[in-house]
């Protein structure tokens, strides 16, 4: 049983440096959350979506962001990825924030217009940040 | 008309199994890593449930006998209680992540919190249990859940390119893990076994003969068509409005979004009514599967029309299913997830619970004149030995795929 265990972990790469494919994946879910985000904040700056919807979404998508920068934030990492790594767990705080505005105002059409626009550039932010790793 | 009137059962059992929790997400996941190229596994899989759906109906109106039954009249005893508890086991599971999945749908409306919810769905499927006739449940949760075709409205409106979509209903071969990953679990999603554990205890529930031939064929082509359609329609909806932005979803509410694109406010309700209502139908669909498996395999009288007092071992066992399923969503688990690993792992169990219909099918000693023709043989067959490279194929490519991301 250890035996496999170790393996096991060898195999998922857990223990060492963060490897630039994981930082990817990372990267890859902050900007599909700033992507959904804007969508959702899309919603609310056209006046064509359901407060209470907007709130729990957002809420989730933020859950999403957070627990993703914590796990940035706890993995070591060496060179570039290091480097990356930081920058990463900077715009996770940011695109947080952008939804969490959303949260706190679902219904504010100017705030969604704001969201959208913060969010949108974040996650083009993200893309950059993901390439060439 | 009165013949497509009666597709209830039909449309309820593919809603269930095609559009449940785990499939709405699966469907747009597919639609927004994937895209058009894998609509092909769409029709596959519905043809293939239409034809052992069609088969476990006939099977029913002319032997009166439902899937576990067959499967212990077929198996030994020791296959018989090994396929028992392996659906049982799955079938739960399911139960728990349609539950969870409720929660999480009535929170998006009310935002109390899920577990709250979670409590009231257990408590709203109960009671639409109890109380409904069977031909009442179909009726509300089938017709209710055609709520989700906003997504065959939205694809149009959204104005998609119909070469590519065409397209993609062509096989292509293709190098990437990831993409058959999402061709086998779509296969897959369509031929899920507690959809024909439904479908034929269902059968005997309207108490079919022989005069109702037409209506199975009606239940199972329209009813399961309509399942596929919608599943596509979410895939197509999602390629067009996911895809392009980089959007991975993993919620219900991200599938929810795709409706709103198009059509604002009225698009987000009718896609949670249809989500609600089908979701509620899968809960339903899988409640009564395994309550139905564990009586048939034991020998229990069973059946809606069953009270308490009449047959309490399976009116308990309905019971106590939804509790086990209730309490494994109040831990919390992602329903997502969990879906997923069923559909994944419940396609081991896929030969197992189709080799028994299609043999008594074949058999001209029990079907008379109702045996299966030449096209039904060989689609059957054809089917089976898909169904078991399946089986072989989804878990290594779920492993190997990290489960498709």
């Amino acid at each position: 049983v250890a035996a496999l265990v170790a393996v096991a972990v060898l195999w998922s790469g857990c223990g060492g440096p963060m490897q630039p494919d994981e930082l990817k994946r990372s990267i890859g879910t902050l900007e599909s959350s700033a992507a959904e985000g804007a969508l959702l904040a899309n919603g609310v700056a056209r006046d064509r979506t359901k407060a209470t919807f907007v709130r729990v979404h957002a809420r989730d998508l933020g859950e999403t962001v957070e627990h993703e920068a914590e796990k940035l934030h706890d993995a070591s990492a060496e060179g570039r990825v290091a480097f990356r790594k930081a920058a990463a767990v900077d715009l996770a705080g940011r695109i947080s924030e952008a939804l969490g505005n959303i949260q706190t105002a679902p219904d504010s059409r100017s705030e969604g217009r704001a969201a959208e626009s913060s969010l949108t550039r974040l996650g083009d932010r993200a893309g950059r940040l993901a390439e060439g790793l | 008309v009165k013949t497509l009137l009666r597709v209830a059962l039909g449309v309820i059992a593919a809603i269930g199994g095609f559009v449940d929790i785990g499939d709405l997400v699966f469907n747009a996941q597919a639609g927004a890593s994937v895209g058009y190229p894998a609509l092909w596994a769409l029709p596959v899989g519905v043809l293939g449930i239409m034809v052992f759906a069609e088969m476990s109906g006939r099977i029913v109106a002319v032997a009166k006998k439902p899937n576990f039954v067959l499967v212990k009249e077929r198996y030994g005893p020791r296959l018989s209680t090994f396929t028992l508890v392996a659906s049982l086991v799955l079938t739960v599971l399911t139960l728990a992540a349609e539950l969870g999945g409720l929660g999480f749908v009535l929170n998006y409306f009310f935002d109390v919190s899920v577990p709250f919810f979670v409590l009231v769905a257990l408590f709203a499927v109960a009671a639409a249990i109890y109380f409904l006739p069977f031909g009442g449940i179909e009726r509300i949760f089938g017709y209710l859940g055609l709520a989700l075709l906003v997504y065959l409205a939205a694809s149009i409106k959204l104005d998609p390119d119909w070469g590519a979509i065409g397209r993609g209903f062509v096989p292509e071969a293709h190098g990437a893990a990831v993409y058959w990953y999402f061709v086998v679990g779509l296969i897959a999603a369509a031929l899920m076994p507690y959809e024909i554990y439904f479908y034929s205890s269902g059968a005997v529930e309207e108490e079919w003969d022989e005069h109702d031939m037409t209506v199975n064929r009606a239940n199972a082509f329209v009813g399961f068509g309509l399942g596929g359609l919608i599943a596509a329609a979410i895939l197509v909806a999602s390629t067009q409005v996911l895809k392009p932005a980089g959007i991975t979803p993993e919620s219900i509410g991200t599938v929810a979004l795709v409706a709103q694109v198009p059509y604002g406010e009225l698009g987000l309700i009718l896609a949670f009514v249809g989500i609600l209502f089908a979701v509620g139908g899968a809960t339903i669909d899988t409640a009564f599967s395994a309550a139905y498996n564990l009586a048939q395999h034991q020998g229990w009288k069973w059946g809606k029309r069953f009270r308490l007092l009449d047959e309490p071992r399976f009116t308990l066992s309905l019971a106590g299913f939804l509790a086990a399923g209730f309490a494994i969503a109040q831990t919390g688990v992602d329903p997502i997830e969990l879906t997923e690993y069923a559909v994944i792992f419940s396609i081991p169990v896929l030969p197992l619970t189709y080799l028994p219909i299609l043999l008594v099918g074949n058999d001209e000693a029990v079907m008379g004149r109702f045996v299966n023709g030449p096209l039904a043989r060989v689609l059957g067959w054809g089917y089976f030995g898909l169904i078991c490279l399946l089986a072989v194929a989804a878990p290594v490519l779920f492993a190997w795929t990290n489960g498709g991301s």
